[in-house]
Order: C-alpha cells, then structure tokens, then sequence
C-alpha cells in the first residue's frame, strides 16, 4: 500500500501546520483528524487547524477519560479517544448489497438477485495516526484483506489513504502499548510521522506520497536538537508506561485457564455493554440485518458493527452458545489475546487502552490479564523497556486445516437459482431441488453449505443435501422468518445462493476403512451427499453403518430413501426415534445406544457425526469407549453466520471460525474446544 | 401367544451367554452358575413379558429380537420408552426391591431369551460372592446406559421450540 523511500526528517514551525493541511486536502482528498466532539476527542473531518484539539489535554484512567484544558497551544497531546480509524475505514453502518433487476429480456423478466454497493468516496488523509492505531490498521488489514475472502469495501476506503502518523508526547493512564509492543514509538506503515514539539514538528517521510504532500512547503530539515528533543518526548511516554505486562506465553496461559473462576467474578462487574468492542480499534465483529421499501420495490442488506457481548451474537436456530455474560467476557479477551495469533499472526490488541478507558466499570484489562492468566514464573530481571517477543503459535503441529488458497472459499458471487421441485420431507422440514449450471455450485463437496437470500429477510446458511449434475438439494427447516420464506418457495420461484462454503466431510478418508455415519434430526440432510459420494464408491470401503435418531417417527427425514437403503443391504441402517406410540415397530432410544451395539472393526472405523452438540458429545463418549482415536472421528458444527466467509465473525470457536475453517472438524482439530459451554 | 421354553443343556446356555455383550466378560464359573438357573425361552412378537406395577420375578437377557419397554400414560397411552436389543436386559427390577416392573416388556418380534427366575438368582447372589462379583458391575452398567439414554431423551434435543431470527 505505501512504498518505503529513504526516510527524511524535516521541521514544520507550529505556524505552518494550516499549510500541511492545505496540501493533505490537495486532489479532493477528505482530511480525517481528532478534534472535540461530545466532550471527546473524536476523529472527524478536518478543514482548519482550529478544529483540532489545540490546548486541551484527557485524564485518562480505567473507567474515565476526561477532558482537561490545558491552554497550551501543542495540538496532539492526547491519549487515543473513543473514536478510532475503523470509523472511516470500516464503518459502523454501510449497505452490504442491494437487491436489483437483472438485465431484463422479452422472453421472461430476469430475476432479482443481490449486487454488492460499492464504496463510493473521496480519497482520504489520516491525520493524527498513533503508533498503537497504525498497529491496529495492520492488524484490521490482515483481517479484511489477507484471508480467503477480502472484505471489498474495507479493500476501497483502505486503498488511498495517505496516513500522517503522530508520535505520541504524553501517555495515558490506560496506555499499554509498550506491552503489546506496538508503540509509543512510530516505526514504519506512515506517509508521514510528526513528533511535536513546542515550537513545532519534527516531520519523518515514509513514502512518496508522503513527500509529495510536502512539496511547496519548503521546509527546513530538522536539527539534530529537534530530532533528539523528539526521541526524548517519546522516551519519556514509553517509562511513563512502566514495566510492560508479562506478555511471554500469554495465549496458551489464556487458554488454559478457560475453566477459571476469574470469569465468573468479572462477569459480576461486566453489564455486556459492548463499549469495549465498538471502541476497540481492531474488533472487526458485523451483523447484517435485512431492510426493505415501503413500497415492496427495494431491499437491501445493511451491515452493523456488532459485539460478541450481546446475547444474540452467538444465538443459532435452536438455542445459544454463549448465555452468560462471563462466556462472552472470556470469549473476547481470550481471542483479542489469545487465539487471535493462530488465526492471523499477531495479537488483536493493540495497547491502545480505549476498552479500559471507555468500560463504564472500569474493567481494566491488564489486571484481568494478570488475574485470569498470570505469568507462570515471573521473571526476575525483566526487561524494563524492550518491545515484546513475537509469541508463540498454539496452533499443535497436527492441525491438518487445508491452506486457504487450497480449499478455502474464494470471493463469489450471488447465484440466482430455480426452484425445480418442492418436497415435504416432516411437518416443518422441506427439500427443495434448485437448479442451476453455475460450475462454481455444482463443485461443492459433501458438507459444504451455501447462504441462501431472499429479499428483506436474513440470508441464513443452509448444508447442501444432494449435489446433482444440474442442479442441488436443500433441506430446511422452518425455524424463524427467513427459513420459513425459503420453505414457502413454490416451483418456478427463485432464490439467490453464494457457495457452496466452508470445508466438507474428508471422504477420502473413508476408502478402505469401515465407516459410521451417526446422526439426529436434520442433522442427516448434510451427510447425505457423503453417503451418495460413499455409495458411488461402494467397492472402495467396508461396512457403512448409518445410525440415524430423531424425535419421533414423523420426525425422520428421506423416509423412503432410508427404507430402500436398508432393503438392499449396501449399507447397515439403524434407525431409533426418542419417543413413539405402541404403533411403531422400530427401535426407540437415543442413537447413542444404537452405536454402542454396532459390530465394526473399530481399528480402522472412521466416525462422521452431526447432530446437536449434546448429541455430538455422548455419541463421541461412546465411540471412545468403543476405541475409536480423535483422528477419526468427524463432526459438522452449527454456529450462527452472517458472512459464510469468516469476516463477520459469528461463528468463532476457539482459534476456528466454524465457517471457513470448518464446519466440518476432526475432535483431533477441536480438542478442547468440543462441546464446552460458552465457547 | 404361548411361550416356549426351550430344553437345552446347561452348556449350550452358557455358550449362549458367552456371546452376550453382558455376560461375554464373566468367567466360565460364573456363566456356568447362570446357565444352571436359566433357561431358554422364545416368544412370539406380541408377547408381554411384564407389566408395569406388576412384582416381576424374571430378569432376562435378550439373545435374538427385539424388546419394547413401555409406560401407560392415561391421556396417550402406551408410549414407548426404550427398546431392548440382542445382548441386553430385561426385567433389571427383578434384581431390586420392591421387586415391581418398571415398565412393561413387549416382543417386538419373535424374541430369544436367557431367562432367570428372579428369587433364585438373588438367592445365588447372596450366596456366591463371585457370582455376585462379577454380575452385579455389568448389571449396574446396563443401568446407568439406560439412565444416560433417558436423560437424553428428557433433553429432548431434536426440539425446536424457538423462533429465530432466521
């Protein structure tokens, strides 16, 4: 994004600083700097130098950050506000993607299908970027550009901005960046670095463009007083910080104490406000909620900013993963400090201090860090003030996830498909076959899943349940407004798909060994197209044994499908129901006691389950009791999905986001993180 | 519906049990004390073979078939609470005071059964501290699955009673 030139320092008299702005707004370009808003500071736009924060000064501490006339004429002398960058290059609300007419032509009018709304805006100057803030623009950047899927909008406002860093002359009292080693200190990713001092700043280039904004200014370089007054200023910030946080092994100390008693104490103190998250620079967490005319005509797609401490965030159809307020506590840090490295290589916490600041109860992270997580062996003689270590990745070197670029799901676009055929599986479960020629979703694989849109309700992921040479099946159940809309399609309506997403069930795996497909309730619909791809394979794997639960007798899906599979003899089909009248012949109990019984060779029996988590977990109890290895045993996880793609992140467990990553797992992979409440 | 009661050798029912998931881990003694009080019974599909409330004095452990457990709610009827496979028990109450079914036993189809009259297995029990040993820890494991299985079918998992944003 900027290209390194050899850096050249410079002065700019504190009368001049009305110059430099003059030329960052050169070229139309929209100048974003802090100035007092609501009693803050706040990062908005900047026409004048009387509009920055000339004179005033923040008491900073946890719970508290006010502002203090100071009567001076320095400009930058304040600790991070509430506001951050994020603001401008991700902001909290835009339109994610609208649903329009496609070409229309005389034969038939052309479908509606979602378009994405492009970033429509002027290029933009960063004025005042700290260190700590240029370290969460790097790591907002690894989220949003660097994964499988770049976020397009973020891609746009990110391309052109020309970032005029500040370093910092006063610390804080919730500053910590020294901790996560991102500042005080500017050290690289600007187009231009002022120090300030009182007379003046001394200006540091980063970049051409950075150059190019001085050209015309004429200004002298600066002595080698100034410089030093400046490497002074900042010196004094970084030892006004005090010894940073002993941060050495901190994700997997984090990790480990995910059972701490820690949690539950702050959660007495925590009202799941959300403060934290929306003045975090780098929490990068969206909904998308659905919104439509009046009139009927138009519908579009908006994202939030959302949080993981609200109570919806990890909600699904059928229940909710995290309920209590210290499963989303520990949710939060243990990501921002802990699995985040695994998923994008650096900490997700910047030092900035604005959560501590900012948390109405004042909840100060680093305290909590050192309560829930404290060093093993404190250190004898630490380092007073060096930056931190890189640390070390949690992720075990067994981890067989693909590469992104290998299987990952790419940028795609909204598919608009027919519906062929409609057919009731139960009395709220139906299948519909879509047909399509789209090469992209006719090369899904078993246990893949696509998002499902339909105008002006939520676009809810849904597992393939049959792959066809022209077309796929879909098997829903009515459980909310957006299901029940896609259940209510007729033949001949339309709906938009974008998939098929996220990494299936290995079916390689299966050749040459016995196989058992244990499942319940709807959770049969995304193994179906692995027992078609077993079936088409037949000769290649030993027994296949399908132990298949659910409510009721009415409640079994693929009914007759099932009958027939069991008459052949391909495969063993064991069915139970949890509750049944004298009238029903067939086993009743939980599956569980179905695959206690199954006769298999289990040293090369490979296990693919799915159902609901509860389900999963006494079903993988006994299939360790019958000496089948965490390596072979698979499951599909349900986690709520706004994106499919990992960037809204719903769907985080751990150091997986369930959508790319998975949603299907060995416990191998999962570990720990299987099935335990609030993750 | 008529029972029959299959004259076999002591040893055949023992070799019988051995092939049992509940009694293939006794040993030999111990098998062979069980096949001397057992006996070898075929049902028809549609037998009962206990009835809820009803003093039961008949444990069994199923060889072929299948067992339906059931429970009589006045508003529904019988419902269905659990099914016994090959290898399993019914009639476990035979074993614990007060000695009442539980639930009542119905063959779903025509069913194989190792059947032991309850008063003189307790009796061998008391007696035989081996026997007792090595029968009452499987006994009680078919138990505790059973009572795993009913807490899962109390949580009632495949439910769906929320409505959800999507």
């Amino acid at each position: 994004m900027v290209s390194a030139v050899e850096p050249k320092t410079y002065f700019l008299p504190r009368q001049d600083l009305a110059k430099l702005l003059d030329r960052l707004h050169d070229g139309g370009r929209q100048v974003i700097g802090p100035t007092i808003r609501d009693g803050a500071v706040m990062l908005d736009p900047i026409e004048r130098v009387d509009q920055l924060p000339v004179g005033w000064g923040i008491d900073n501490a946890p719970g508290k950050a006010r502002l203090v006339e100071q009567h001076g004429s320095r400009v930058f002398d304040q600790p991070p506000g509430p506001s951050s960058w994020k603001r401008w290059t991700y902001p909290p609300r835009l339109t994610e993607f609208a649903w329009t007419d496609a070409a229309e032509t005389d034969a038939a009018p052309a479908p509606r299908r979602p378009k994405p709304v492009p970033a429509k805006m002027a290029p933009q100057a960063f004025l005042g970027v700290r260190a700590c803030e240029i370290a969460a623009l790097r790591v907002q950047d690894k989220v949003l550009l660097e994964g499988p899927v770049v976020d397009r909008d973020y891609a746009a406002r990110r391309r052109d901005n020309l970032i005029v860093a500040v370093e910092c002359a006063v610390a804080g009292g919730t500053c910590f960046c020294t901790s996560m080693g991102t500042g005080p200190e500017v050290r690289g990713d600007f187009d231009l670095a002022l120090s300030e001092l009182d007379d003046g700043f001394v200006v540091r280039v980063g970049t051409d463009a950075g150059r190019a904004a001085l050209e015309g200014l004429t200004l002298p370089a600066a002595t080698s007083d100034q410089t030093a007054a400046a490497a002074a200023s900042v010196a004094r910030v970084r030892a006004q910080m005090g010894e940073p946080l002993p941060m050495d092994g901190l994700p997997d100390r984090l990790m480990a104490a995910a059972e701490s008693p820690r949690w539950a104490k702050i959660a007495e103190r925590c009202l799941a406000c959300t403060n934290c998250t929306l003045v975090c620079p780098t929490c990068f967490c969206t909904s998308i909620s659905q919104r439509s005319d009046l009139d009927g005509d138009g519908a579009s797609a908006e994202r939030t900013w959302d949080s993981c401490f609200t109570l919806d965030f990890a909600r699904v159809a059928g229940g909710n993963f995290r309920t209590r307020v210290e499963d989303r506590y520990r949710q939060w840090l243990t990501h921002k400090f802990g699995t985040w490295w695994p998923q994008f290589g650096s900490s997700g916490c910047v030092g900035c201090g604005r959560c501590i600041a900012w948390c109405p109860v004042g909840i100060d992270v680093r305290e909590e860090l050192l309560a829930v997580a404290p060093p093993v062996a404190p250190a004898a003689d630490p380092p007073p003030i060096a930056p931190v270590a890189p640390m070390p990745s949690i992720v075990p070197s067994a981890l067989t996830l693909p590469t992104p670029t290998a299987e990952g799901p790419r940028p795609m676009p909204w598919r608009t498909v027919e519906v062929l055929d409609r057919r009731r599986e139960t009395r709220d479960v139906i299948t519909l076959s879509l047909g399509t020629d789209d090469p992209g979703l006719l090369a899904g694989r078993p246990g893949q899943f696509v998002m499902a849109a339909l105008p002006a309700v939520a676009a809810p992921p849904i597992s393939v349940s049959r792959f066809h040479p022209d077309g796929l099946e879909l098997t829903i159940r009515a459980a909310g407004p957006a299901t029940a809309a896609i259940v209510n399609l007729e033949r001949g309506d339309t709906v938009a798909l974008r998939g098929p997403l996220g990494r299936g069930w290995p079916v390689e795996l299966a050749e040459g060994r016995d196989v058992m497909v244990i499942t319940g309730g709807i959770g049969l619909a995304p193994l179906r197209p692995l027992l078609d791809h077993m079936l088409a394979r037949r000769d290649r794997i030993a027994h296949i044994h399908l132990a298949y639960g659910a409510r009721t007798p009415g409640d079994r899906l693929y009914v007759d499908e099932l009958d027939r599979l069991a008459a052949s003899g391909v495969i063993d089909v064991a069915q139970t129901v949890d509750r049944a009248g004298p009238e029903w012949l067939g086993r009743v109990g939980v599956v569980t006691q179905v695959i206690d019984r199954i006769m298999c060779s289990c040293d090369r029996t490979i296990a693919f389950v799915c159902g609901p988590e509860r389900m999963m977990r006494a079903t993988v109890d006994v299939l360790h009791e019958r000496g089948i290895p965490d390596e072979r045993i698979w499951v599909t996880l349900e986690r709520h999905m706004d994106c499919g793609v990992g960037l809204c992140g719903h769907c985080q467990l751990g150091r997986y986001f369930v959508c790319k990553d998975g949603p299907v797992f060995s416990l191998a992979e999962l570990g720990p993180a299987f099935a335990v409440e609030g993750l | 519906m008529q029972n029959e009661t299959v004259n076999t050798p002591d040893a055949e029912l023992r070799d019988r049990l051995a092939g049992t998931w509940l009694t293939h881990e006794l040993d030999q003694s111990a098998r062979a004390e069980l096949a001397r009080i057992g006996r070898l019974v075929r049902v028809p599909a549609g037998s009962i073979l206990m009835r809820e409330g009803e003093v039961n004095d008949v444990m069994a452990i199923v060889l072929e078939g299948r067992v339906s457990l059931r429970m009589r709610v006045p508003e529904r009827g019988q419902v269905s609470i659990v099914t016994i496979e090959v290898g399993d028990v019914v009639g476990w109450s035979a074993m614990v005071p007060p000695y009442r079914a539980t639930s009542t036993a119905v063959a779903l189809v025509d069913t194989e059964l190792a059947q032991f009259d309850g008063p003189q297995l307790r009796e061998a029990i008391a007696t035989n501290a081996d026997l007792a040993g090595q029968l009452y820890p499987v006994l009680l494991q078919t138990v505790a699955r059973r009572l795993e299985g009913t807490r899962l079918q109390l949580l009632d998992l495949f439910s769906q009673r929320w409505v959800e944003p999507w």
